[in-house]
């Protein structure tokens, strides 16, 4: 058995609004104090490999949380879970169906080159 | 004895000072040398620009790197790999080699005892009086450099490879090397925002003993500092002598880093921030940088580090977890372990301080700080006994939140540095170190050279 690796997708307003009275409510971590709101998910090892082969600058960090894949792959991965309303193994089956993943590496290459800025911030208006 | 720590010398006993700052001489030691333009180093597996000697010319030259003067000799390198020391025996844990693809070397015509002039941005910029003409194989050299777990098993703990952005640098050499003295005779000028973090060694101690600061702790950072770093400056900064250290001496590797490392513009004012928005006192706060392409080698860079800062006049130096580190080819504590006992596969029986021709840098090891929902606030690893909430900071979790256009919460990232963080990303249109970056960071580098006219051969 490989170590068990986790992932972390933050929940803001709108995704929190979509996994409202869905079982995954229940689910919801605080983190920092209840600033930041996040599902967890568990990584099988052969997953884990998998993403990190899929994805050259995903990493595993000193949690031992995958971090540093693209962002499409966080919201992908967010899509799939609230479509299955779930958080085991089956959502990264889905996700990292052939036709699934070559559209997310395709978004993904795209995003290394220009990611938007954030729109202004409220104390620069 | 007193207990009052004071400003150590410099490594090896004298600052280096290289750069020719008088005009005439400058031109007349250039004055019929063959020139050359500086190449950058590219990446063996997509080519994208890892490194430009043109950093560690400045490095050497404005004695950062005291007492190194040169780019070394094979038999350097050879002492530098077998125990850490440079020939004159002073502890020094890379090989700085000044490396020249083999056809470039044939069209320059140069040798042994002959003068080299390079260009910067096709303008002169410093002379390389050539001492020896070697060859080495770039993997092997790369290999030797950060150690293997065979060879190194106390702290290496999986072979390095082509992720690994420091064997990498020294796997993309050439393999030819040009060793000698090195002199910037044409000091380049620092563009926005580098300048005004500009403090070369001598200036440093300069300001330390303007500042009227007895004791000094340097913070090594390749980061836009969340609060767990600020905490660690903060509570690091209180061991000194009779009284908490009086100046927090931020240091920041300026150069090519690895893809997703915030960008070096950032990075600095990130850091100023904290300072210009009164976290850390303006008065005990001040940032800095090295010009350098870091070689995240963890132990090794620490003993980098504790040479550069106790040259620009630092009395303690601050290592945390995972020490200038990436990936998990070092064990993450490999920085404290050399310095709290030494790390005898890579020549060093003993830490750096209780060395002969050491370091007089005192290392100050931290753990690392977390935020425990259960005490409330952020609290030190050893202190708060709550590890089974505690929740780790982890910059890759913070990284991906910004890059999801998420504002990280003000516990874990002050909104003044956040704002830094979007002011550039605005102008590189990416929060980060992508291949756009590294190129334009390499057509612009952090200076400009001034026009200046030498007579040359080539």
């Amino acid at each position: 058995m490989g170590m068990p690796y986790k992932m972390a997708v933050i929940l803001d307003k709108a995704r929190l609004e979509r996994i409202k009275g869905t079982q995954l409510e229940g689910l919801v971590k605080d983190l920092y104090g209840g600033y930041l709101k996040v599902l967890e998910l568990d990584v099988p090892d052969d997953v884990a490999q998998r993403i990190l082969k899929e994805f050259p600058r995903a990493r595993i960090d000193a949690r031992g949380f995958i971090e540093e894949t693209p962002v499409v792959f966080k919201r992908e991965l967010f899509e799939v879970i609230a479509q299955l309303r779930s958080v085991g193994r089956e959502v990264f089956e889905e996700l990292l169906k052939p036709e699934r993943l070559s559209r997310i590496k395709e978004l993904a290459a795209k995003e290394e080159e220009y990611l938007p800025p954030p729109p202004l911030l409220e104390k620069e208006k | 004895m007193s207990l009052k720590v004071y400003m150590p010398p410099p490594h090896g006993g004298k600052l280096v000072d290289a750069v020719i700052r008088d005009k005439d001489k400058a031109v007349e030691m250039a004055a019929g040398a063959m020139a050359y333009d500086i190449k950058p180093t590219r990446s063996i597996v997509d080519g994208s620009p890892i490194r430009n000697v043109y950093r560690e010319i400045m490095s050497i030259a404005y004695g950062f790197f005291s007492p190194l003067d040169r780019f070394m000799t094979r038999n350097e390198v050879e002492s530098v790999l077998k125990e850490r020391r440079l020939l004159d025996g002073w502890l020094f844990p890379f090989p700085i080699i000044f490396d020249i693809p083999e056809e470039d070397l044939r069209k320059l015509g140069v040798k042994e005892g002959d003068r080299l002039l390079l260009r910067l941005k096709g303008q002169p910029f410093a002379i390389l009086d050539i001492e020896e003409v070697w060859k080495f194989d770039p993997k092997d050299l790369a290999d030797r450099t950060f150690g293997t777990p065979e060879k190194n098993s106390d702290v290496v703990k999986r072979r390095f490879d082509e992720k690994h952005p420091g064997w990498l640098i020294y796997r993309s050499m050439t393999g030819t090397a040009l060793a000698g003295k090195v002199y910037v005779i044409n000091e380049p000028i620092f563009k926005d925002p580098y300048t005004r973090f500009w403090y070369p060694p001598a200036k440093s101690r300069e300001e330390i003993q303007r500042r009227g600061w007895r004791t000094v702790i340097a913070h090594q950072t390749r980061n836009v500092p969340h609060t767990g770093h600020e905490h660690l400056m903060k509570n690091a900064a209180y061991l000194g002598d009779i009284e908490p250290a009086h100046g927090i001496l931020v240091n920041a590797i300026i150069g090519a880093k690895r893809l997703g490392d915030f960008v070096d513009e950032a990075i600095l004012e990130g850091h100023e921030a904290l300072s210009k928005y009164g976290y850390i006192s303006p008065k005990r706060h001040i940032v800095t940088m090295t010009l350098w392409d870091m070689r995240y080698g963890n132990p090794l860079e620490s003993l980098l580090h504790g040479i550069i800062r106790q040259n620009m006049g630092c009395t303690h130096h601050m290592f945390g977890r995972d020490h200038a580190a990436v990936g998990d080819y070092y064990d993450p504590y490999a920085t404290q372990i050399l310095w709290d006992k030494g790390i005898p596969s890579f020549g060093l029986p003993a830490p750096p301080y209780d060395l002969d021709k050491g370091l007089k840098i005192r290392p100050v090891n931290i753990k690392e700080f977390w935020y425990c929902p259960k005490c409330g606030e952020i609290a030190y690893s050893d202190t708060c006994a709550h590890t089974d909430v505690a929740q780790r900071f982890s910059g890759s979790f913070i990284r991906g939140l910004i890059a999801e256009g998420i504002e990280p919460p003000p516990i874990i990232f002050r909104p003044e540095v956040y704002r830094v963080i979007v002011k550039w990303w605005r102008v590189y249109g990416y929060p980060f170190v992508n291949k756009k970056y590294l190129e334009l960071k390499e057509r612009e580098l952090e200076v400009d050279a001034p026009k200046m006219e030498i007579p040359i051969k080539g």
